[in-house]
Formats: structure tokens, sequence, C-alpha cells
């Protein structure tokens, strides 16, 4: 069987596999944010995405619900945890531009879970009680238990049209390889995608190589769409291995992001100034110096210290071996 | 002599006193990253950390964890499962100790971290992050810890939105709706400490801190605050733990 080799440009990945009016899993947490792949949707300029998220920490959101490329937004919590606001999101509520889905970590989470798995709805134990249950009725029912009676809360399943995530490493075939974290619930997201996954990755590595470490791919190739080698991907998220949350850029674009009338100007000479990532990390290194991101790579020397053998064994050894008995066993 | 201390310093040591040798504790982002390194480096160095980023660990983190799903919480943890497990540990019933912040807080110790304004209304509502883990912590966790800012518009007589479970509108209220958890245990502000009466479930002021008054507290709630017969001065931090914190958040990015 031959598999299709998915690797592509940024823009490529984007502009196939991204329509206007998807819904998208919104990928990473404070860490393996999919930056990269956010400005180009900026950059593309799509319009009235759906975004299911756990939660995010550093911004992201916060571009491109600036943009205007999103209408509806499922999550738990959003902010540039650096600034500990979430300025454009906030300015878009109030102004009634996009739509705002409330629920727990555990009901997000577990609403990605179910759409991984296929089924229609979990239960979970919180929201019960709170507004987060009478505000958002679109994602979350209580209904009686109908084992024991008692109350619970239900969450929807998510399914989102497209993922969109960032990963340590990736094979030209579409095989994830992440660790660390265990992509806190990218593995969900991904997987319960209805068309698949866009990823962008710090390295490609061959597929022989993923394949000596199984244990590590949270997505298979066949749910993966496109393949972006994008290093410094996640920036200014961290990236486990590669370099650490940037606080100094997060405070920085938090001061774009706290203003109606700057944060344009962020997007204008970020993003749509910036053909591409190089190009944003190029213009990073011009203002910052090439020690900005020096600073941010990681105190490494924690390699893993288990020796890991996959090895199988072989039933043909049993060829020719007689059956085992004794005097109990007849025949 | 005493020790010249911030008041994030005094709050952060004042709350790791809450926390038991042993017990789990599921911490949320911002000071009680700080409080639970600080208890395991001091009286809890057999507490075991659960965060919503899905790290479980027995030891601290080997760097302050800027969020709770910064890479240091990963880095020699004891499993790395993801959020679903730790929301599962929540779930199930284990987790002794829920830590959590938040921006207004009621006579029940429900919590607001959502945003203010009236949600339905449109162009009234300010929002702040939301939920994250906070609701699952507090609906589930044996019992709940919160930290969080305190004025007249954040000790508030009704949440502008109930994220985050506390008594919800008194006794019996969390049972009947069949909540695994025992709800609010103790309050730290940046003025006082507070517990929870064991039958109306109303907040009642425990401590003050220092430069503090029971009057100057009541002035900056704006419910009818009930104090503690026994309510006294919160001990300050001294040298030797203001030297171990300022040593886990050398820059200062949380107890600045």
């Amino acid at each position: 069987m031959s598999v299709p080799d998915k690797r592509m440009s940024l823009k490529e990945a984007v502009s196939r596999y991204v329509h206007d009016g998807d819904s998208v899993y919104y990928g990473g947490f404070q860490i393996m944010v999919p930056m990269a792949l956010t400005h180009e949707m900026v950059r593309q300029r799509k319009k009235n995405l759906t975004i299911f998220n756990a939660s995010t920490d550093v911004g992201g959101l916060d571009l491109l619900v600036a943009a205007g490329c999103v209408k509806e937004m499922h999550l738990a919590w959003a902010m540039n945890w650096c600034v500990k606001a979430p300025y454009a999101i906030r300015r878009a509520f109030q102004a009634s531009e996009i739509q705002r889905f409330d629920l727990s970590n555990c009901s997000a989470t577990s609403a990605l879970l179910g759409g991984s798995l296929g089924i229609p709805f979990v239960a979970v134990r919180g929201n019960i009680g709170t507004d987060i249950v009478e505000n958002n009725t679109n994602d979350l029912k209580v209904i009686e238990d109908p084992f024991t009676g008692e109350k619970i809360t239900i969450v929807r399943a998510w399914r989102a049209d497209v993922a969109i995530i960032h990963a340590q490493k990736a094979d030209p075939l579409g095989n994830v390889v992440s660790w660390g974290t265990r992509g806190v619930t990218d593995e969900f997201g991904a997987m319960g995608s209805r068309r698949g996954v866009i990823v962008t990755a710090e390295e490609i590595i061959d597929t022989e190589v993923v394949r000596s470490d199984p244990d590590r791919t949270i997505v298979p190739y066949f749910k993966t769409l496109a393949v972006v080698h994008c290093p410094w991907g996640a920036h200014p998220s961290a990236c486990r291995g590669y370099y650490g949350l940037d606080i100094r850029f997060c405070q920085y674009q938090g001061k774009y992001e706290r203003s109606a009338d700057l944060l344009p100007k962020f997007l204008d000479e970020w993003i749509y100034s910036c053909p591409d990532h190089d190009a944003y990390i190029q213009k990073y290194v011009r203002m910052f110096g090439p020690e900005g991101l020096e600073r941010l790579r990681p105190k490494l020397g924690f390699k893993s210290k288990l020796e890991v053998d996959y090895g199988y064994h072989d039933p043909a050894i049993w060829q020719g071996v007689p059956q085992y008995t004794d005097k109990y066993i007849r025949g | 002599m005493a020790a010249t201390f911030r008041l994030t310093e005094l709050m952060v040591v004042r709350c790791a006193k809450e926390i038991k040798d042993g017990e789990v504790v599921f911490a949320g982002v911002g000071l009680p990253l700080v409080v639970v390194s600080f208890a395991m480096a001091t009286h809890a160095p057999n507490m075991i950390l659960l965060t919503e980023g899905g790290s479980i660990r027995a030891t601290a983190p080997p760097g302050l964890a800027i969020s709770v799903d910064d890479p240091a919480l990963f880095t020699n943890a004891d499993a790395t499962h993801g959020m679903i497990a730790t929301m599962g540990t929540l779930q199930r019933g284990e987790v002794d100790v829920a830590f959590i912040g938040g921006s207004q807080i009621d006579r029940f110790g429900n919590i607001n971290s959502t945003g203010v304004g009236s949600w339905g209304t449109p162009g009234t509502f300010t929002y702040f992050a939301g939920s994250g883990g906070a609701n699952d912590m507090a609906t589930s966790g044996k019992r709940v810890l919160a930290i969080m800012p305190q004025d007249p518009k954040k000790f508030v007589e009704k949440l502008d939105y109930v994220t985050t479970p506390g008594f919800l509108d008194g006794p019996g209220a969390r049972e009947r709706l069949g909540m695994i958890g025992g709800g609010p245990s103790v309050v730290v502000s940046t003025m006082a400490v507070y517990r929870f009466d064991a039958i109306t479930k109303e907040m009642v002021l425990a401590e003050y801190f220092p430069g503090q008054s029971v009057e100057k507290v009541r002035a900056n709630c704006s419910f009818d605050l009930k104090v503690a017969p026994d309510v006294k001065e919160t001990e300050p931090p001294t040298e030797g733990e203001i030297a171990l914190l300022r040593n886990i958040d050398p820059t200062g990015f949380y107890l600045r």
C-alpha cells in the first residue's frame, strides 16, 4: 500500500483544509498552541469559524477574534495569561460580534473525548448548580441518570470539521509524535475531527523512527490531512524540549491586545506583513535580537532513562512442540 | 525581629498551612502553584500534586510553573496522563484539596471567574477567563481552598455569574444536586482568612492580616460578614519562609 506524502506549506495546508464557516478544534493549552496556524488563518482572512477548545493561555484566540475570523467559541478558559485578560474576546463579546459558550475544563475534555469515541454525549460531575448550565444549553443539559434517577450533567460530543495542532515531530505520512504532556486534549480533538488534522511540527522525521516507538504517536497518519514543517510554530507558547513560554513577547503582544486601536497594528506588522512563519521569526530576531530566541532554549538533560524495547514473540516457535499434558488431562 | 514581607508572600504561606502532609492537592493556576511548591518544600513533603494540564507528581516541579500545563510540571513527573486523567481523579472523589482562585465570591463561597456585568444583556458583560477547571475542582474536591483579592466589589451579596459552586443557596443544596465534594473550607483573601459555619454554611471571618482589623475587613465586604468569636491576627511569615518562597519564584512572576 502506498500512502501519500502529506507535507506542504503552511499556506497550502490552511487554504486547502480550513474553509470559511468551519468548526475548528484549536490545539494546545499554554504550551503547544498552534500559533503559526493561527497566524495563517488570520493572513488568509478565514471567516465565521467555530472554535472548540478546553483552555488556551497565550492570546492566539484573541488574535483570531480580533481579525474577525471567529463567529462562535466553545471553551472553558481563554486569555493571554501574561497580561491576565482576554481583551479582544471581551470586546468582541460586548459588541455581540462573537457568541461564547462556556463550560468547565472537564466538560470540554469530555466533549472532545466523546467526539473521539464517536458517541453523542458524555456525563460529567461539574457545571450543575451554576450559571454555566443555565447559559450554555447548546453544550450542556442536566438529566436524570437512567440507572440511578439522580441528576447528572451531560455534555454533547464535539466533532470539529478540522483540527489544528502543533507537535514536536511528525513524519511525511502524517503520524504525529508528541511527548511530555501527551497533548493535553489534542489526541481527542484530533481523533474526533471529521475531515482530519493539520499539524505543524518542529521536525519531520522518518516513518521508520516513528514506528520504533509508537506509544508516542498521538495522531495516526490516517487522520492527518497536512504536515507542515514549521520550527517555532508554537511561539510565543512553549514546545516541550524545543523552547519555553516567551513571557516577554506575550506581555508585548498583550499590550496590543489591550487596545482596540493598537491591535490592528500588531496584526499588520506581525501577521499580514509577514508572508509566512519564517518571516515572523525573522522579524522577531530583527526586533529583539537572536538572544531573544536564545533565552527560550529549555534546560535540557532530562532524557528518558527507560530502555524501551518493543520486541515481540514469534508464535512460529510452537511449530512441532507437542501439547503439554499431565495425568488429569485426557486426549 | 519581624520579617519584611509582601502581601502575596503572607497569603502563600498562610494558604500552605491548610495543606496536610500526604494529601492529594489539585492546584489551579496562579498563586496556588506557588503554594504547593512551598508546602512540598516545608511541612508537606509527601503531598501529591495534580494539575489540569495532566501532570501527576510526588515532588515539586524543578522550576516555577507559570501555568497548569507548564513544561516544568511534566519534568520528572510521576505520570503525565493529560487533563482527562486528572479530571477523572477529581470525579472519582480522590482529591483531598481543590485549590482555586477567583474574582468574586459570596457568603456561601460561590465563586465567579467568568466576568462582571449581565451576561445575557448585550454590551454589558466584561469577560475574565472562564471556569477553566475551577468548577470541576470545587464540585468534586473533598474540600476547597480559595485564594483571591478582596474589596467590596469582589466580596458581594450576589455574584454576577456563578462559575463555581460553593454551598450554592445554603445548607443541603450541594447534596440535592449530587455533588460528591464537601465544598468550601477556607478562603484566603488579600486581607483575611475565612472559614465556613458547619450549620449555616456561611463564610466566617477567622483571621485578619497584620495591619488589618475586623472593621477594615468588614468595610471591604458587601455582605453581612459573620465574625468568629476567636478571631485573631494572622501569624506573619518568618524570614526563612520568605527566603524559601523567593527562591521558588525568583523573578516575582506571582509574588511581585
